[in-house]
């Protein structure tokens, strides 16, 4: 490989086989096309990858567009998209050519984007202070006065000369002559970045060779000054800051991304209900107290952060947040109330703002646009509709989708027209940029689609840095002019060339100040631990749920046993009280029970009637570890993804589907139970969160062990041996015990070792031994020399395990039941609940329904 | 001053002194562990009007409260609840003197259109602080029905207060008062529609009518002395708190007008609060977890201090 790349305007000639990989690329008829010149040879920045391609031969894209789609789906990349029958977690779409830019083409637009970045803040503090822009009317005062994303709540909330905007992203687009054009300015919470980064790891890693030959800008150090940052924005000035990331949710159509960043900066992952303020200071509701807060990175949209001061109907914010801010006791990132010139209407004035405040002209220009509310504007757009773009003057630039009039019908255009006409001010008249086009990996060929970029500026120091890289947006198809994620366009890889070789730059070998050595987990958020135990549980319900099925079907297909239609109906039974449904009150015929019981057990298998069914009880495990995303390690996201699939072939297995496939289905559920919990156990710190999720393991295997032991040997039956052994192959327990016993199957015997031997983990003594040493652990708000309700109950629930006499339990009364057996899980089943009751009112307990008034007269 | 010797003879005095109490309260149906509250209950200070003592009772002791200025300069206090609590009870206490201002004949004011013109070029501050109010805000949407409306007052060249004024008198005279025919939700264009409302749906439908001509009017909050002087008809709206409108007019700064009693504010109109509509005035409004249904109830005294101010001849 050559060492420098050339500049020379002279094209390398190519070697064969390079036509091979991108191979049958047009570019489109109308537009700059970002690999080929207008005369069809390749642009000399793209010689290196196209050459290195092709020594790598012509099926090198397809294996990485593989590797990279596996690692994406393996990684649980997802974009949410509103109204779509998938609804939630969209597979994020990745292509696998990356969009490469010059290093002469990034220095101008990184001077263009810090320049903007520089502006926007200037004229947010202007706006938020003096006011003198729209004073000397530079800006239109309606442009910010009847702007509702200029909060007056927040006017002087920052000292004069503070930083409001500390993330920028701008939405950049190529016209046909190349040049770069800003669409839209990105001002109060960018997205967008977590998915470049994760874009870039999934792509090194599949294309390695070529990522190294093409000498590619990193972007680790981007994001390791984003964490310093950060860290520096806190007001009181300590050495380690809390920071949080405020995200709306797992709704939010960005929620992966969120939590991904979360994770990769080392912040805290909170929603809105999991700060509270008190006394102008915000903390964080966690386990053992509040937790002060220093610095916000905030994913939420201005006017949702705060109930009080600002959308009195959201429900996602902070109340008081404002009054926090404006006490100076926290940073918001970005500063509440940037988003006031992140609006179209704001665009055609960039130019005036850049030589009224930096006495320079825009280095990177705005798409030539003009705002109807200035006089004269109307008449242009009706003279020059089809050449237009129109846009909410207010809204966001890319939010609600632009009007293209050049689509419209007669009747449509002139019905727009009226309606721009009846209120100029609230919109604006965008000239139409042809995007340019780039190639597009089908699976089989390269085909040009349009493309739109994102790129990002940190403001750090006096100025601002730029990301090296983006995330470059491809359209959904060939034809498609509109690029925009909610309608299913995909993404890139933005590969920034260097000039110099890149040094290798890693997160781990950054000179830190020396850390205090600290073991403690105490900042965890009670609705985190919620859901860490609800995750428990769930995964712990389908195991449970998959284990007796599959004793049933495993019964149901064995002739050996067929015999025994007892044991059948005992199971079944079983099955049913686990699942709370009603005992069934008719029995079929013997002969007919087989048939009757695998038809009834398919229906419920596949069922989501009841909240205790398979299927919920995975879907559940799913929700809840999915609102904890970023405390779920890659391979455990992995299991889960995996049971999430599972739970489809489920739903999507034919109806009348045999039972044999069923068997497979239960087998692969319960090993991918058994990989989660052996991740969980091996994995995890013992730290809170792996109490709350292993509290919730615990009380479920207790309560379903016990529900099975009462349901199956609760009386004495004729079946009772096969019934013994079918409790003892449920519960994994079917080789201990014949070690110890032999064959020989007795209620005594088997009862030890289901209830009372502690070293068996799938004893109920076991478990409620766990629990009690977790609960002993939990934090407390004050030192409290008593027992806590939920101690006391694990306490005494253990005492009567180890106290209980396993002899007398079996004994039978003269009806063949089996009263003390039956008296002893029955105390259990009271205070199993209880006990689970007194954790969520201890720690759990949710924030009551929030609501606000004023409304009344 | 000439002007004030010429205006006087339209106010029954000069200044009269108020001792207002205002007093919300709040009973839950179930006990409320946080409250995050904002009240603008503290009277505004100026040249017209002096806020002598004013205070805030509330019960239970908030475990924090701060007074600040908010964006437009009204006093707003913030408090918080933090212990669980089933009753809330919020009182207002203030002496206020207010005095005349000083009203041009309203013949003499500018042409509207000349204002309007102002409005759109001038570099001057106080034409400014009066551009803020000329443009559409949350409960104030400007329809073209309201510029018809309001161009029946405003013909070509009138003076801007003069056209006001009888604007102010005929919405008094087209619109019907009502309490409870309408809520602080219902729009304009419905309050228009129907012809009925009370004095905030009136004041708000005012001041659409003039920012939809381009022109500058601004919200205000505040009270209305609860015994007319004698002689006088009872005011509407007295037992509550009241909203009326302020008309920017070059040269006097902004002029009030209560379009539910169809007359120039003078001394029976104390304020506590402008913006630019009810939503940047609310009186009271809060965050609150739990609660569930609530009962608000509401009560209002605004007595002059110095009887006397009664018995002063018309």
């Amino acid at each position: 490989m050559p060492a420098s790349q050339s500049q020379s305007q002279s094209l390398p000639p190519l070697p064969e086989p390079a036509h091979a990989a991108l191979s049958g690329y047009h570019a489109l008829a109308s537009g700059h096309d970002e690999l080929l010149a207008p005369d069809g040879t390749l642009r000399p920045h793209w010689t290196r990858f196209a050459q290195t391609l092709a020594t790598q031969g012509p099926s090198e894209l397809t294996r990485g567009w593989d590797a990279a789609q596996r690692q994406l789906r393996d990684n649980g990349v997802t974009y949410n998209v509103y109204d779509d029958s998938r609804g939630m977690d969209r597979p994020w779409q990745l292509d696998p050519i990356p969009l490469l830019v010059s290093a002469d083409e990034w220095r101008k637009l990184d001077r263009g984007l810090s320049q903007r970045a520089y502006l926007l803040n200037l004229v947010l503090d202007d706006i938020y202070g003096s006011r003198s822009l729209l004073r000397q009317r530079v800006l239109p005062p309606e442009l910010v006065f009847r702007n509702p994303a200029f909060l007056r709540t927040c006017h002087r909330s920052l000292a004069r000369g503070a930083r409001y905007l500390h993330l920028y992203a701008a939405d950049l687009a190529r016209d046909a002559t190349g040049a770069y054009w800003v669409l839209g300015d990105r001002t109060q919470a960018p997205s967008g970045m977590g998915y470049a980064l994760e874009n870039r790891v999934v792509l090194s890693r599949a294309f390695s060779g070529l990522y190294r030959e093409c000498r590619v800008e990193r972007l680790a150090p981007f994001f390791r000054s984003l964490l310093e940052v950060i860290q520096r924005l806190s007001p009181r000035g300590v050495d380690r800051p809390h920071a949080v990331l405020l995200t709306p949710g797992p709704y939010n159509e960005t929620y992966f991304e969120h939590a991904y960043l979360a994770r990769y900066l080392g912040l805290t992952l909170v929603e809105g209900g999991d700060l509270t303020v008190r006394n102008r200071v915000v903390y964080l509701k966690t386990l053992s107290g509040l937790s002060r807060v220093d610095v916000i990175l905030r994913r939420l949209d201005d006017s949702f952060c705060d109930p009080l001061a600002l959308r009195a109907d959201s429900t996602l914010g902070v109340p008081g947040l404002v009054s926090a801010v404006r006490a100076g006791n926290v940073t918001v990132a970005n500063a509440l109330g940037s988003g006031v010139v992140e609006c179209a209407a704001m665009l055609p004035y960039m130019p005036a703002l850049c030589r009224h405040l930096l006495g320079e002209d825009l280095a990177l220009p705005s798409a030539p646009a003009k705002w109807c509310g200035e006089p004269g504007v109307l008449d242009y757009v009706r003279e020059n509709i089809d050449t237009l773009v129109l846009k909410p003057a207010f809204a966001r630039a890319d939010t609600p989708e632009p009007v293209f009039p050049a689509t419209l019908s007669r009747a449509e255009k002139d019905a727009l027209l009226a309606r721009v006409a009846a209120k100029p001010v609230a919109w604006v008249a965008q000239e139409r940029i042809a995007f340019s086009s780039a190639p597009v990996w089908t699976g089989q060929a390269a085909e040009p689609h349009r493309v739109t970029f994102r790129c990002y500026a940190l403001g750090d120091g006096p100025g601002y840095t730029t990301m090296p890289g983006g995330l470059t947006r491809v359209a959904h198809d060939e034809r498609d002019t509109i690029v925009s994620m909610q309608r299913g366009a995909g993404s890139k890889d933005t590969w920034v060339l260097a000039e110099r070789p890149v040094t290798h730059f890693s997160l781990l070998g950054r000179q830190a100040e020396r850390m205090t050595v600290s073991r403690s987990g105490n900042d965890l958020p009670s609705r985190v631990a919620d859901n860490l135990y609800w995750l428990g549980r769930y995964v712990e319900r389908v195991e449970s749920t998959a284990r007796l099925s599959r004793a049933l079907v495993s019964r149901l297909l064995d002739d050996t046993r067929s015999g025994e239609p007892g044991v059948l109906t005992t199971l079944y039974a079983a099955f049913r009280a686990q699942h709370m449904l009603p005992a069934t009150s008719r029995l079929p015929a013997e002969t007919a029970v087989a048939d009757e019981i695998e038809r009834e057990l398919m229906r419920q298998l596949r069922s989501q009637d009841s909240s205790y069914a398979l299927l919920s009880s995975l879907t559940g495990a799913y929700r809840a570890a999915s609102v904890v995303r970023d405390r779920i390690s890659r391979d455990t996201w992995h299991v889960l993804s995996q049971l999430d699939d599972q739970r489809h072939a489920l739903i999507e297995t034919r109806a009348r589907s045999g039972a044999s496939e069923m068997l497979d289905a239960l087998d692969r559920l319960v090993l991918s139970c058994g990989t989660f919990a052996g991740l969980e156990m091996e994995n995890l710190s013992r730290t809170f969160g792996f109490r709350f999720m292993d509290l919730g393991r615990r009380l479920e295997r207790a309560r379903n062990t016990s529900m099975l032991v009462v349901n199956t040997v609760g009386s004495v039956r004729v079946e009772e041996a096969s019934l013994l052994a079918a409790l003892l192959d449920t519960l994994d327990n079917g080789i201990t015990y014949r070690r110890r016993y032999q064959d020989v199957m007795q209620a005594a015997p088997v009862l030890d070792l289901v209830l009372t031997d502690e070293s068996n983990p799938r004893s109920i003594a076991f478990q409620l031994a766990a629990t009690l040493e977790h609960v002993r652990l939990l934090p407390r708000a004050v030192e409290d020399p008593l027992r806590t309700p939920e101690e006391r109950l694990a306490l005494g629930m253990l005492t009567r395990a180890r106290l209980c006499d396993i002899e007398a339990l079996c004994e039978p009364a003269s009806d063949s039941d089996r009263p003390q057996l039956r008296a002893h899980l029955a105390d259990l089943d009271r205070d199993l609940p209880a006990l689970s009751d007194a954790i969520t009112q201890g720690y759990l307990a949710h924030a009551l329904p929030q609501r606000t008034f004023g409304q009344d007269r | 001053m000439a002007d004030q010797e010429a205006h006087d003879s339209r106010h029954e005095s000069k200044e009269v002194t108020y001792r207002i109490r205002h007093a919300t309260s709040y009973v839950y149906g179930d006990s409320v562990t946080l409250a995050h509250n904002e009240a603008r209950l503290t009277p505004r200070n100026g040249p017209w009007q002096v806020a002598h003592s004013a205070r805030l009772v509330v019960e239970p002791t908030p475990a924090f409260m701060a007074r600040e200025r908010d964006y437009f300069g009204n006093w707003l206090t913030l408090f918080a609840l933090q212990e669980p609590h089933r009753h809330f009870l919020v009182t207002a206490y203030a002496e206020v003197t207010v005095r005349a201002p000083f009203l041009p004949d309203p013949e003499d004011t500018p042409p509207w259109e000349e204002v309007r013109e102002l409005l759109t070029k001038s570099h001057d501050p106080d034409v400014f602080e009066a551009v803020e109010h000329v443009f559409e805000s949350p409960y104030v949407q400007l329809l073209p029905e309201l510029r018809e409306y309001a161009l029946e007052s405003f013909t070509p060249g009138r003076p801007l207060l003069a056209a006001a004024v009888d604007l102010s008198s005929r919405i008094h005279h087209d619109f019907e008062y009502e309490p409870g025919a309408t809520t602080v939700a219902t729009p304009v264009a419905t309050v228009l529609a129907e012809r009925r409302g009370v004095c905030q749906d009136f004041a708000h439908l005012m001041i659409g009518c003039i920012r939809s001509l381009g022109l500058s009017a601004r919200y205000v909050s505040g009270y209305l002395r609860t015994r007319s002087p004698a002689g006088q008809p009872r005011r509407v709206g007295a037992d509550a708190s009241h909203a009326w409108v302020s008309v920017f007019c070059p040269g006097y700064d902004f002029i009030d007008i209560d379009p539910t009693n169809d007359m120039l504010v003078t001394t029976e109109h104390p304020t506590l609060a402008w913006g630019r509509d009810y939503g940047d005035v609310s009186p009271l409004c809060g965050v609150l977890l739990g609660g569930g249904q609530h009962r608000v109830e509401v009560a209002v005294d605004v007595e002059p201090i110095d009887d006397e101010d009664d018995d002063e001849p018309d």
